[in-house]
């Protein structure tokens, strides 16, 4: 079943056109990785799904389960099932990642008709998928990434990502800037989402994460479009050879 | 221009002296002060920012007292010690609760103070504006709270200033405040005009001085009619150990401005003031405060927080003054305004005036908007545009209520949300 349908798709950003005429199909059950280049386009095709509303897409279309996503707003996306995992998750004083997760839940929910979660349910939920992910609590009552190293922050996002359950995720270079360790962590939270109802897009400069989550396609982008696709020896080719020569 | 607006309030003072026999001296002296010095007007640089217009262009007359009036304003807290009401500036018994604190603490009528303790009242001839002259010269109400020694009046005693908003109508309101040696007292001061109010004019002042080792906690939401124009002042003077603990939130009037003075006379005192001012279309609020450490060892803290959406205004202008003598002085001073919209104005002044060698005083001041890529983070986790847009401006704001009481705070973490939703920002 296709999840996520993407068709000639170009997007602007002021008024320099990044994606250039994109295709891309991910099925259920699928995880895809997508690398390229530095200004290849990776993040903005990122953003573009979640919504981001300064992103303009000029042409195209990209739809998920069969629904129109351009229609939708960013936080209607979310309630699709939609996710992106950032590059630079955002710091935010003043607002507790607790408070901030249950409202994004909340949200999620009442999209989808369901009632809202009760507090005590909540904290069970996040206290359990902050422990798969070596997580304190503690760290999440503090404000949103205010003071996180770079792994914590990525930690972070798998820990938002399990407690929303989505359907198909986008993490961008969610590998850069971890440890061994902390990669090997991150890379367990993604795998643990990775279910035959759910689908995620890799988006990766380097090879090392796909060595913990195998992708059943991947792909090279290159100056806003999909240049080539092969099956996950393309990466190793790729990290042999570098891009000029594969692309 | 203002010679005919003094005639006005001249025929004023003796009205009112004839009500309250024994106060045309104070009344006059002070009036003769403030055609001296005049009216502010923008060239003033302490009223540079405030649309001070309506001074200069409206005669006010003197609010009435309306006949027998049910007030259904809920109490912002629930759980007080004591609820006074003041109407159009004038005490109503029947709409007040306040036997209670009879027991600890002498709570009388302005009208006698002016009779038996002329001084206290005179003191704010000297040295005030035109604004305070002219609430000293028209003075129609107040209460004189004095807390003996050692008495902690727990609770908030709250301050209901209701106006049904009569057009051109003024209510010079003053209430002293006496805290005996470690005494505490919690006040909270809410200004409310009625659903079809018109451009009256509320103009406050609160003396109060803070023996040895007492507190003042001093809470003020202001949610005045929409024509209304209001001006507040605190004059404070803090003994040895004594604190001063200031919060505001504006909302209402199309004028607004809360000044508070401290002076500091005593070692280790500490005086607080802080606020959120909200300014919609075409409403100005103006912060000012006026610290003025003079002896060693005090601190003093201002966290303002401002929001201007389209063709709002606010200011804040802080002054802090550390005389020579003030060595060890800590002053802090944060100031942070968050425009919605391009249109909207935020005035920022900074003032540290130090004259000792060994302090620590620090101030910032920032203007900016809201993070779009906050609003991004948070809306493609699945938050409304609406609720993220209230999720950073309470963050925003929550420094500037860290002081206020806990169920206070939830009240008052509504009405921004209100605010909020009203302009339906998001």
């Amino acid at each position: 079943m296709t999840m996520l349908k993407i068709e000639n798709l170009h997007v602007q950003v002021g008024t320099t056109e990044i994606i250039k005429g994109l295709n891309l199909e991910v099925k259920a059950g699928e995880v895809h990785a997508i690398m390229g280049p530095n200004g290849a386009g990776k993040s903005t095709l990122a953003s573009t799904i979640a919504g981001r509303d300064d992103y303009e897409v000029t042409s195209g279309s990209v739809t998920f389960q069969g629904k129109d996503l351009l229609d939708l707003e960013s936080h209607e996306r979310a309630g699709e099932g939609i996710f992106l995992g950032f590059q630079y998750p955002v710091e935010i004083p003043g607002v507790s990642n607790l408070n901030f997760l249950r409202t994004a839940l909340n949200g999620v929910r009442k999209y989808k008709g369901e009632d809202e979660m009760s507090a005590g349910e909540f904290m069970k939920l996040v206290r359990a998928k902050a422990s798969d992910l070596k997580m304190d609590v503690d760290m999440l009552k503090r404000f949103v990434n205010v003071g996180f190293s770079g792994g914590e922050k990525k930690r972070n996002e798998m820990v938002q990502m399990a407690v929303l359950d989505p359907k198909f995720a986008v993490l961008d270079e969610t590998d850069s800037g971890l440890d061994i360790d902390a990669l090997r962590i991150v890379s367990e939270g993604i795998n643990a989402q990775r279910r035959d109802d759910t689908a995620i897009l890799l988006i990766t400069h380097y090879q090392r994460l796909l060595d913990y989550v195998q992708p059943d396609v991947v792909h090279v982008l290159a100056d806003g479009q999909i240049v080539k696709s092969g099956g996950k020896e393309l990466a190793l080719e790729l990290e042999e050879k570098g891009y000029a020569d594969v692309a | 221009m203002q010679e005919a607006l003094f005639e006005n309030y001249e025929k004023q003072v003796w009205e009112l002296a004839g009500i309250v026999p024994g106060s045309e001296g104070v009344r006059m002296r002070a009036l003769k002060q403030a055609v001296k010095l005049g009216l502010p007007t923008k060239r003033d640089e302490d009223w540079r920012y405030s649309d001070v217009k309506f001074l200069n262009d409206i005669s006010f007359s003197i609010s009435k007292k309306p006949k027998a009036i049910d007030v259904k304003q809920a109490p912002l807290s629930q759980d007080y010690a004591a609820r006074l009401v003041f109407v159009n500036g004038y005490f109503d018994e029947d709409l007040s609760d306040y036997a209670e604190l009879l027991e600890a603490v002498h709570v009388r009528p302005l009208a006698n103070h002016f009779t038996s303790n002329p001084d206290r009242v005179d003191e704010l001839v000297e040295g005030g504006d035109g604004v305070a002259l002219l609430n000293t010269a028209l003075m129609i109400g107040g209460m004189v709270i004095s807390v003996p020694a050692n008495t902690a009046v727990e609770k908030p005693v709250e301050i209901l200033n209701y106006s049904t908003g009569t057009e051109q109508a003024a209510s010079h309101i003053r209430h002293v405040l006496e805290i005996g040696e470690a005494a505490s007292l919690n006040i909270i001061e809410h200004f409310v005009g009625g659903a079809i109010s018109g451009n009256y004019w509320n103009n406050s002042v609160i003396q109060a001085r803070v023996s040895e080792g007492g507190s003042l906690t001093h809470q003020r939401v202001q949610e005045e009619g929409a024509h209304a124009y209001h001006t507040a002042k605190a004059h404070v003077s803090l003994d040895t150990g004594a604190n001063y603990s200031c919060s505001n939130l504006m909302l209402g009037a199309k004028v607004s401005r809360f000044e508070g003075h401290v002076k500091v006379m005593g070692e280790d005192a500490r005086a607080t003031i802080d606020g959120v001012a909200l300014a919609g279309k075409d409403q100005s609020h103006d912060i000012l405060t006026n610290v003025r450490h003079m002896v060693p060892g005090s601190t003093s803290d201002q966290v303002v927080r401002t929001i201007a959406d389209a063709f709002g205004k606010t200011a804040f202008q802080g002054k802090v003054i550390v005389d020579k003598d003030a060595q060890e002085t800590e002053a802090d001073q944060s100031f942070k305004a968050l425009l919605f919209d391009r249109r909207g104005e935020a005035n920022a002044k900074p003032e540290l005036e130090i004259l000792a060698d060994d302090v620590k005083c620090s101030h910032g001041a920032t203007v900016g908007e809201l993070d779009e890529k906050a609003i991004f983070y948070l809306t493609s986790r699945g938050v409304d545009p609406v609720t993220a847009r209230q999720i950073l401006v309470s963050a925003f704001t929550a420094d500037a209520f860290e002081r206020v009481d806990d169920d206070l705070k939830a009240v008052i973490a509504e009405k921004v949300a209100q605010w909020m939703t009203e302009r339906n920002i998001g």
